[in-house]
């Protein structure tokens, strides 16, 4: 046993003993969901045999409706927050104009503000736009939110774009929104990897708004969706069945993270930021 | 004026700000999308909370402006006194979950030698945060279920029966029972962030000490501690902010029960705003927990020692 191993071998062991008992819940879970109540009475801790498909059969049809309201408000949301902020970001980084500094403040400083701050006023404010049970009641408040931390880190990253490459498309009679359509989005795709992956969390993993803002459970997304469907299987023959809901429901974003692992961690050490 | 622009001598020396403001026209049409969602759904928003904090207001027809009796109510209501003290015991908990093990787990993870493993468990603590918020919350719940959840039929298979619990029914344990969701807290954005820290530390530095005989712990407490201090900042407000508005655990897992043990004063602020229409009482909840958060990290950033002042990740 060379050296590196012999000494990597008892934090291994540790590394391995926290990742077992973070991971053990959600093991339960997968286990349970492919059991029938029986099974989960009489074999609670083993694996799952035979395997009852119908679980995830009856799971679908009660979570697949959230999922795809999620998928549409999430969507839009992050569509809203790419174009938004890449925009904002893009004149703050490349243009000087009076005001440049104190509007740029404006923006920043609403990280310090505190989302229950603004809760109730926000409530009144889609009740009176009657917006309350649309998805814009969504939609809206989260481009809002979701550009400002965007803006942030995108107008650093746009500062540091060569300026010859924005000189080089003036010369070529690029308009001031091709130069950021053509030059500055392109260059920054990474970081607004990074941006879409940070408010895709924020968004899916929302509970409080959409809970005030939508009654129509048609409209729900995941996070309220999945509450009401797991008290309404909630009893013991229908355990399996709220555990595959369980899964189902995180389905869409570990396959995101399987496709896009680096954006990922990154989107999640720099989403900390975000208040 | 585009930069591009400024490089060539101005024709014109001096000119006006209402000149420079109609040449940069553009500029501030890119930016009316910003500030139209802004203006509507933040600072219109932000601005309302405060000023409502001051009116006994139903959110419609009835409102009053009532001066500071709002707050003068805050603080002879034992409900909400009795969400301060939880609060209270909540932040300090969470500050203590997310530098413990957190730290130890970035720790452990930056001493591999081997960088592939290292990686390797980088990624595989990230995965469950991509579960939902909510799915975690439900599947601690049926850890905590009292007939037949996963801790008790535990604790019951050992032979620790005495252990057993309602967890989340009891006064005694509903509180630290929604605490200790997730354990062993490794997996977040918290490790990540320590670990980052630990890699920007220059190798020099590392290799000085191991050459003046430091051992591991010592490396740990006399160097690495140090130097990931503006880290441990950032983490630390980052804890304060969650902990003194959020309400979502409490709102899944207990609801601020048994009685009011798990009460906090942002589920205060949505039963008083949703439940029994008290608006203006509400924003006085959400205009004092925005200066609690405001005053507390201004004193970290002022107060808590750090080596350098970057806050980045």
């Amino acid at each position: 046993m060379n050296r590196a191993i012999r000494h990597d071998l008892p934090i291994h062991f540790l590394l391995i003993i926290l990742g077992i008992v973070t991971f053990y819940p959600f093991v339960f879970t997968f286990l349970t969901s492919f059991k029938s109540s029986y099974q989960i009475s009489h074999n609670f801790w083993g694996l799952p045999w035979p395997f009852q498909p119908s679980n995830y059969r009856d799971a679908w049809k009660g979570i697949s409706p959230y999922l795809l309201n999620s998928l549409i408000v999430t969507g839009g949301s992050v569509i809203g927050v790419l174009f938004v902020a890449s925009l904002a970001a893009f004149v703050f980084a490349r243009f000087t104009f009076p005001g440049r500094e104190f509007l740029f403040l404006a923006i920043i400083s609403l990280m310090m503000m505190p989302s229950i701050l603004l809760l109730v006023p926000q409530f009144l404010l889609i009740k009176h736009l009657r917006l309350l049970n649309t998805r814009w009641a969504l939609i809206l408040p989260y481009i809002a939110g979701g550009q400002v931390f965007g803006i942030f880190v995108l107008r650093s990253f746009m500062a540091s774009i060569p300026g010859e490459l924005f000189d080089a498309g003036a010369m070529d009679g690029l308009s001031t929104f091709q130069s950021y359509r053509h030059i500055a989005v392109p260059m920054s795709v990474p970081i607004l990897s990074t941006i879409a992956i940070m408010n895709i969390l924020g968004t899916w993993n929302d509970y409080v708004w959409p809970l005030v803002t939508i009654s129509k459970n048609q409209l729900w997304t995941i996070s309220v969706g999945v509450m009401s469907f797991s008290m309404s299987t909630s009893s013991f023959e229908t355990r399996g069945v709220m555990f595959a809901g369980y899964v189902i429901a995180s389905l869409p974003l570990i396959i995101l993270f399987f496709f896009t692992m680096k954006s990922f961690v990154k989107g999640i050490s720099s989403g900390a930021l975000k208040v | 004026m585009s930069s591009s622009l400024a490089e060539f001598p101005p024709l014109i020396k001096k000119d006006s700000v209402w000149r420079r403001i109609f040449r940069s026209r553009e500029c501030y049409l890119l930016l009316v999308p910003t500030f139209l969602l802004l203006g509507i759904f933040n600072y219109y928003p932000a601005v309302s909370a405060i000023y409502h904090s001051f009116f006994s207001w139903n959110g419609a027809n009835v409102q009053v402006f009532n001066g500071f009796q709002n707050f003068i109510d805050l603080f002879t209501d034992q409900d909400f006194l009795v969400s301060i003290v939880n609060v209270c015991k909540i932040t300090v908990i969470s500050i203590l979950i997310s530098i413990s093990f957190p730290i130890l787990a970035a720790l452990l993870i930056y001493r591999l030698k081997a960088d592939q493993a290292g990686y390797f468990y980088k990624v595989v603590y990230v995965i469950p945060m991509v579960v939902p918020t909510i799915v975690i919350f439900l599947i601690w719940k049926f850890i905590y279920s009292p007939m037949d959840g996963l801790l008790n039929t535990m604790l019951a298979a050992a032979g620790l029966k005495v252990f057993i619990h309602t967890w989340l029914g009891e006064y005694n344990t509903a509180l630290y029972s929604i605490l200790f969701i997730n354990f062993p807290w490794v997996s977040g954005f918290q490790t990540l962030i320590f670990l980052a820290g630990l890699q920007n530390i220059s190798i020099s530095v590392i290799e000085a000490a191991i050459l003046d005989g430091t051992g591991p712990v010592a490396r740990f407490l006399k160097i690495e501690l140090p130097l990931i201090s503006a880290q441990i900042k950032l983490v630390v407000i980052l804890a304060i902010i969650n902990s003194v508005q959020g309400f979502v655990n409490i709102l899944i897992m207990t609801n601020g029960g048994p009685g009011k043990s798990t009460m906090v004063p942002g589920l205060y602020l949505y039963r008083n705003a949703m439940q029994y229409g008290k608006m203006g009482y509400a924003c006085a909840i959400g205009t004092f927990l925005f200066v609690v958060i405001l005053t507390l990290t201004y004193l970290n950033l002022k107060y808590m020692k750090s080596n350098n002042d970057s806050m980045g990740a």
